[in-house]
C-alpha cells in the first residue's frame, strides 16, 4: 500500500496540471456543496425558530373533527375546524409546567368586499390583541397606524397583505386618519398615487365550508411588517377576535355571555353539521350582497361595552410556546394523552406538523439543492472521468510496463484509486474544511435581508448559515461517491492495458 | 475487406537449457520480438504450448500467467524501461516489493547489490529521466535480476545506445549469467554483439532458420 501512495502522490505532482484541473473541481464541488448544505441547516433553524417565536409556538392545539394537521395554509376556502371549548382546554393548560403561554387564535380564510371593484381574498387571525402581544412581543414592526387598545375593535394589515389588496382590487389600505407616505407606496402604487383609491376599513366575509358566515366592517388600526418571512406572515391580517367570530358566524363571546339562554347550551355543543340539518338554509347568511347593502355595513360598534369573558367565544386553534422546544414530540404526545383523557375532542400537533409545506420547506429546497448537486458532479464526473481516462492512455507504456514485470491488474486498479482518492482528499477536503470556515465565518457579518425570497432562503431576515456533524459527513459522502464513479471507467481502461500494448505502443 | 492473417512465428519448436546465454537473431519482421513476447508471457501463440520450467502456461489465467512473470522472469525492453516516479533504487525495488515476501532490509540489501554490481551507487535517487540510455538499461538489468528469476528476456537491449555502451551492457549481462547462473535470452539485429551469445538461433519469416 506504501509503494501504491508513493507512486500516487508523484504521479500527481509529475501531472501537475491534471491533478490540478480534477483538484479544483473536486474543490469547488466540495465547498459548494458545505456551503449550501450550511444555508440549507441554517434555513430550516431559522424557519423554525421563527415559526415558533413569531407566529405559531411550538405546538398547535385543534378540533379533532379537523382532518388535516396542517393548519396554516390550507387550500383556500378550506375552513379550519372551531373549537367551542377553550375554557376547558385552557384548565388543561394552564396546569402544564412545560408550557410558557397559549394563545386561543381564529383561522380563516375570507373574502375582502369592496364596493369599487372585485372581491379581493385574505387570512384572518382572529386575536386578543393584548394576549398576542404577549405570546409574540416583537415579531412584527407597525409601519403605519399603531397597535389596537385593549378590546378595541379592529384589523391590523401587513404590508405584504395591502400590497395584494392593492394589485388585485386598485385599493390602497390606511390606517384610520392615516395619509398616503411615499415611501410605502409600492412602485405600481407610486405611479398611480394620484388615481389611488384610499380605504381606511375593511369588509371582510368570512370563506367557511357551510357558508354560515356573515359580513363585518372593520377599521385598519396599523399596518405592520413582520420582522422576517413577511412573505408568509404577511398573508395574515390580523383581527379582534369578536369581529373575527361574527364574521365566521360562530358564537361571539358577547353573544355567548348575553344572548344565549342556558336551555340552548346544549345546541352550543351541536357541530355544525347537526345545526345545519336543523336551520337548513336559514341559517346561511347569503354572501352575494349587492353594492350598496356593502356600503351601508357600519363599522362594528361594540367596543367596552362590558367586561367580556372571550374564552367563552368560539376558537380555530390555541398556539402553544413552551419553556423548553426540546423532545417536542414527546411533549406532544404527553399533552395528548392529558387532553384525551379529559375528552376535549381536540389534539395537539408540532409546529412543523401544524405549519404544512412551510415547516418542510428546508426539506423540499434541500432537495432541489442535491438535485443541483447531482447535476454539478454529474458534470464534475464527466470531465474528471475523461482526464482520467486521457492519463490513463497516456501511461500505457509505464503501466504496461508495470503489468509486464508482475504487477497484478489489482496493483493498476488500487494505483489509479489511490491517485484519485488523494486528490479527493486533498482538494475536496481541502473544499470541505473552507466551507465550514465559511459558514462558521458567515454569521459575524450580520448580512441582513428585507427581500422577500432571499429571507426564505435565510430563514429569517439575518442570514445565519450552520454545520452540523450530519452534514459534513454528509459532504464527505458525496465526495466519495463522486470519487468513486469518476475512477470507475479510467480503472477499467488501465486495468485492461497489457505489457503487449506497451510493447506495440514501443 | 476482411483481415488478412500474418503469422508472425510458424512451426518453431526449441527449448532453451537453464544458463545458457542464448540470441535470437534475425531481420526485422522475422519473429523475433513476437517469440521473446511468448516466451516472456506477454503475448500468447495461437497454437502450440510453451513450458516455462515445469509449468504449462497457455491454460493459465492472468493472474497466475503475472505471478509467473514475476517470480520467473526478468525484462529488459528496448526503451519503455523503468517507472519514471521512482528513483534507481525504487525501480529496482519494484518487483520484490510486488511479491510482498521479503523484508524491507532484505529488499533493500538485494537492490543495493545489483545496483552496485551495474555500477550505479552513485545514481541511487536519481530519477529515470536524470539518467543517461546505457545507465537506465543497467537499471533495468539490475531490476530484472532483483527477484533471482530462471530466465532473463531482453529484447535488443543495445538497439538505443552508442556501440561502446551497448558492449559495456553485454559484458554486464553476460557477468551476470555466469555468476547467477540466469538464462538469458536477447534478441538483436547486430551482428556486432553475436560474439558475447554462447547459443544462436536465426529466425527468418517466422521460422528458425539456424540453431547452433
Amino acid at each position: 500500500m506504501e509503494l501504491i501512495f508513493k507512486i500516487a502522490w508523484r504521479n500527481i505532482l509529475r501531472h501537475k496540471g491534471k491533478s490540478l484541473v480534477i483538484g479544483v473541481i473536486l474543490f469547488l464541488g466540495a465547498y459548494l456543496m458545505t456551503i449550501g448544505n450550511g444555508v440549507i441547516a441554517g434555513m430550516d433553524k431559522g424557519i423554525g425558530e421563527n415559526i415558533i417565536n413569531s407566529f405559531m409556538g411550538h405546538m398547535v392545539i385543534l378540533a379533532d373533527k379537523e382532518r388535516s394537521d396542517n393548519v396554516l395554509f390550507k387550500i383556500y376556502g378550506k375552513s379550519v375546524a372551531p373549537i367551542y371549548n377553550f375554557v376547558q382546554i385552557k384548565k388543561v393548560l394552564q396546569d402544564d409546567p412545560d408550557i410558557k403561554y397559549f394563545l386561543p387564535v381564529g383561522k380563516n380564510a375570507a373574502l375582502i368586499l369592496n364596493e369599487e371593484s372585485d372581491m379581493g381574498r385574505a387570512f384572518l387571525l382572529g386575536v386578543d390583541f393584548k394576549a398576542y402581544r404577549q405570546m409574540f412581543p416583537d415579531n412584527f414592526d407597525i409601519i403605519e397606524g399603531r397597535f389596537p387598545k385593549n378590546s378595541e375593535r379592529g384589523v391590523l394589515i401587513p404590508a405584504f397583505a395591502r400590497k395584494e389588496c392593492y394589485d388585485f382590487m386598485n385599493i390602497w389600505l390606511l390606517p384610520e386618519g392615516g395619509k398616503v407616505i411615499d415611501s410605502n407606496l409600492t412602485p405600481e402604487a407610486k405611479e398611480n398615487k394620484k388615481d389611488l383609491i384610499l380605504k381606511d376599513q375593511e369588509v371582510f366575509m368570512g370563506a367557511r365550508d357551510d357558508n354560515a358566515t356573515a359580513d363585518v366592517r372593520v377599521g385598519i388600526k396599523g399596518i405592520i411588517k413582520y420582522k422576517a418571512l413577511n412573505a408568509f406572515w404577511g398573508h395574515f391580517m390580523i383581527l379582534d377576535i369578536e369581529s373575527y367570530r361574527e364574521d365566521l358566524g360562530y358564537f361571539s363571546a358577547y353573544e355567548k355571555t348575553e344572548s344565549v339562554p342556558k336551555e340552548s347550551q346544549a345546541l352550543l355543543n351541536l357541530d355544525n353539521s347537526n345545526l345545519e340539518n336543523m336551520f337548513s338554509e336559514s341559517a346561511v347568511v347569503v354572501a352575494d350582497k349587492k353594492r350598496e347593502e356593502i356600503k351601508s355595513l357600519k363599522p362594528a360598534v361594540r367596543v367596552n361595552i362590558a367586561p367580556l369573558n372571550l374564552d367563552a367565544g368560539a376558537y380555530n386553534l390555541v398556539f402553544i410556546k413552551l419553556w423548553n422546544g426540546a423532545n417536542l414530540d414527546k411533549k406532544a404526545a404527553l399533552l395528548n394523552k392529558k387532553l384525551k383523557e379529559k375528552n376535549l375532542d381536540v389534539r395537539v400537533v408540532t409546529w412543523k406538523k401544524g405549519s404544512g409545506v412551510i415547516g418542510s420547506l428546508a426539506v423540499i429546497i434541500k432537495g432541489i439543492l442535491f438535485g443541483f448537486v447531482v447535476f454539478l458532479f454529474l458534470v464534475a464526473v464527466i470531465i474528471i472521468v475523461n482526464t482520467l481516462s486521457m492519463a490513463a492512455l497516456e501511461r500505457v507504456p509505464e503501466i504496461g510496463m508495470m503489468r509486464a514485470v508482475g504487477a497484478q491488474k489489482s496493483f493498476v486498479r488500487n494505483m489509479f484509486v489511490a491517485e484519485t482518492s488523494v486528490l479527493a482528499g486533498i482538494f475536496g477536503g481541502l473544499g470541505i474544511i473552507l466551507g465550514a470556515v465559511t459558514v462558521f465565518v458567515l454569521p459575524a457579518f450580520h448580512i441582513t435581508t428585507q427581500n422577500d425570497m432571499l429571507q426564505l432562503l435565510y430563514g429569517g431576515d439575518v442570514l445565519n448559515p450552520i454545520l452540523n456533524t450530519g452534514d459534513i459527513f454528509l459532504a464527505i459522502g458525496q465526495l466519495a461517491l463522486v470519487t468513486a464513479a469518476s475512477v470507475i471507467y479510467p480503472v477499467h481502461i488501465a486495468k485492461n492495458i497489457t505489457p503487449l500494448d506497451a510493447v506495440v505502443r514501443d | 475487406m476482411g483481415k488478412t492473417i500474418v503469422p508472425a512465428l510458424r512451426g518453431i519448436d526449441f527449448a532453451v537449457e537453464q544458463g545458457a546465454f542464448l540470441s535470437v537473431i534475425g531481420p526485422s519482421g522475422s519473429g523475433k520480438t513476437t517469440l521473446l513476447n511468448i516466451i516472456g508471457c506477454i503475448d500468447f501463440a495461437t497454437a502450440g504450448t510453451v513450458k516455462v520450467g515445469d509449468q504449462e502456461i497457455t491454460s493459465m489465467n492472468d493472474r497466475q500467467i503475472t505471478d509467473i512473470r514475476l517470480h520467473k522472469i526478468g525484462f529488459i525492453f528496448q526503451t519503455f524501461n523503468l517507472i519514471p516516479v521512482l528513483d534507481v533504487e525504487e525501480n529496482v525495488e519494484f518487483p520484490l516489493l510486488l511479491m510482498r515476501k521479503h523484508s524491507r532490509s532484505e529488499t533493500r540489501k538485494r537492490a543495493i547489490t545489483l545496483i552496485e554490481a551495474v555500477g550505479l551507487s552513485e545514481y541511487i535517487r536519481h530519477k529515470p529521466a536524470e539518467l543517461s540510455g546505457g545507465q537506465r538499461q543497467r537499471v533495468a538489468i539490475a531490476r530484472a535480476l532483483v527477484t533471482k528469476p530462471d530466465i532473463v528476456l531482453a529484447d535488443e537491449p543495445t538497439a538505443n545506445l552508442d556501440s561502446v555502451t551497448g558492449e559495456q551492457i553485454l559484458t554486464l549481462m553476460k557477468a551476470m549469467n555466469e555468476k547467477e547462473k540466469t538464462t538469458f535470452i536477447f534478441s538483436t539485429h547486430d551482428h556486432n554483439v553475436l560474439k558475447f551469445a554462447q547459443k544462436i538461433v536465426q529466425l527468418k519469416d517466422g521460422l528458425i532458420v539456424q540453431n547452433q
